[in-house]
């Protein structure tokens, strides 16, 4: 099992309290699992509630034009480093 | 969970409807009607599965066994609104008798610059509404529309009236499809949803619907709450020769959930849907475009 770095764990904290997935340990996130479909599972619904969540905690948009949004949403590890680039806060 | 409806009655028609279009914009809408009889026969006669879904739904709506004309009448329906679109899609909008009721909802909508959601249904054509509003009264609207299982058709359609393609988000699948929904409302877009086929892996809802529990998508209302926005109900019903009726409905100004009780929250607001489902229905019963198994009354 890989470790997350500290900010991987505070996005998946974020992921697991917002979408609240009782079931899921932010720990135990594997950052290169797919959070969609396979993996964790996650549907269009969650990933519409996730950005209304990256925006109000980090203070940027996710755009719905970005052609890089599957990458972006493809695992735990892409969806940090993308918000670590964009966030304003 | 049955999901026929992927197939059925879009499949292998596609020729048919280019024949038929090319035949009404060519020679004329009484030709192209006229057609509309041996068509309807023919998928009386050979689409097995659907005239079975016709036969369940029409034993419910009209509260008795169906005689085989009104299969044959409900089919046609269908036939009609389908020949129609040609018309729509190419903006001659001027051979239509439209009638709104509560019209003054959509256009108080449209000047207020908020988005919302439209939420409509297959009973009866959502076609009428999409180039009503953005032909006609140049309203805001988008559309999500699931193209992938009928990318034939929907190539076809897009090629009659590119602008109104446009309009469409597609449902391809992606983590993103619900975020450009989101975008787009709060850009003050209407965006029209059909509520009422649910999607395989789709959030459900259970309601009653002609006294059965049947199970609706959870999606339009989970995106409205998301959203913050009102949600619009519509109704396009077709009502014979060349005479439309549009329907419009406050459902919410917004929908509130409250994490603990959220499935049972959105109950009640699908329960209001359906009930409204079944009430145009019961009006215009022969509108209703879902030719497959609804009540999965295969099911084991």
């Amino acid at each position: 099992m890989e470790a997350l770095s500290p900010f991987e764990l505070e996005v998946a904290r974020l992921l697991v309290e917002t979408l609240h997935l009782e079931e899921v340990q932010p720990e135990a996130v594997q950052p290169e699992e797919a959070l969609f479909g396979e993996g964790l599972g996650l549907d269009s619904i969650d990933a519409l509630e996730l950005a209304l969540a990256i925006a109000k905690t980090y203070g940027f948009q996710l755009r719905a034009e970005d052609q890089n949004n599957r990458r972006i949403f493809a695992s735990l590890r892409a969806l940090s480093q993308h918000i670590a680039q964009q966030r304003t806060r | 969970m049955n999901h026929n409806w992927a197939q059925l009655p879009e499949r292998g028609n596609l020729a048919a409807l280019r024949l038929i279009h090319w035949i009404t914009l060519h020679i004329g809408r009484p030709a192209g009607r006229a057609l509309l009889y041996p068509i309807t026969l023919y998928f009386l006669l050979t689409a097995t599965a659907a005239r079975r879904g016709s036969q369940r739904y029409l034993r419910r709506v009209l509260g008795r066994a169906p005689r085989l004309r009104e299969v044959f009448r409900h089919i046609h329906c269908f036939a009609a609104t389908i020949l129609d679109r040609v018309y729509f899609l190419s903006g001659r909008l001027d051979r239509f008798e439209v009638r709104f009721f509560n019209e003054q909802l959509i256009l108080d909508q449209a000047a207020s610059g908020q988005g919302c959601i439209l939420l409509g249904s297959h009973l009866g054509s959502f076609e009428a509404l999409r180039t009503l509003g953005v032909t006609a009264n140049h309203f805001p609207i988008k559309i999500l529309m699931n193209t992938a299982h009928n990318q034939g058709m929907t190539r076809y359609l897009s090629a009659l009236n590119p602008t109104l393609a446009e309009t469409i988000i597609p449902i391809d699948g992606g983590p993103d499809t619900l975020l450009k929904v989101q975008e787009s409302v709060s850009q003050g877009f209407m965006v029209g949803v059909l509520g009422d086929r649910v999607v395989p892996g789709e959030r459900t809802v259970q309601c009653r619907f002609f006294g059965q529990d049947t199970l609706f998508p959870a999606g339009p209302l989970l995106l409205a709450a998301l959203a913050g926005c009102p949600v619009i109900l519509f109704f396009g019903l077709y009502r014979g020769g060349n005479r439309y009726d549009a329907h419009f409905e406050r459902l919410a100004d917004r929908i509130d959930l409250d994490r603990r009780r959220r499935q049972e929250q959105l109950g009640k607001w699908a329960q209001r849907y359906a009930d409204r489902l079944a009430h145009y229905a019961r009006i215009a019963p022969y509108n209703w475009f879902n030719f497959y198994d609804y009540w999965e009354e295969d099911a084991p």
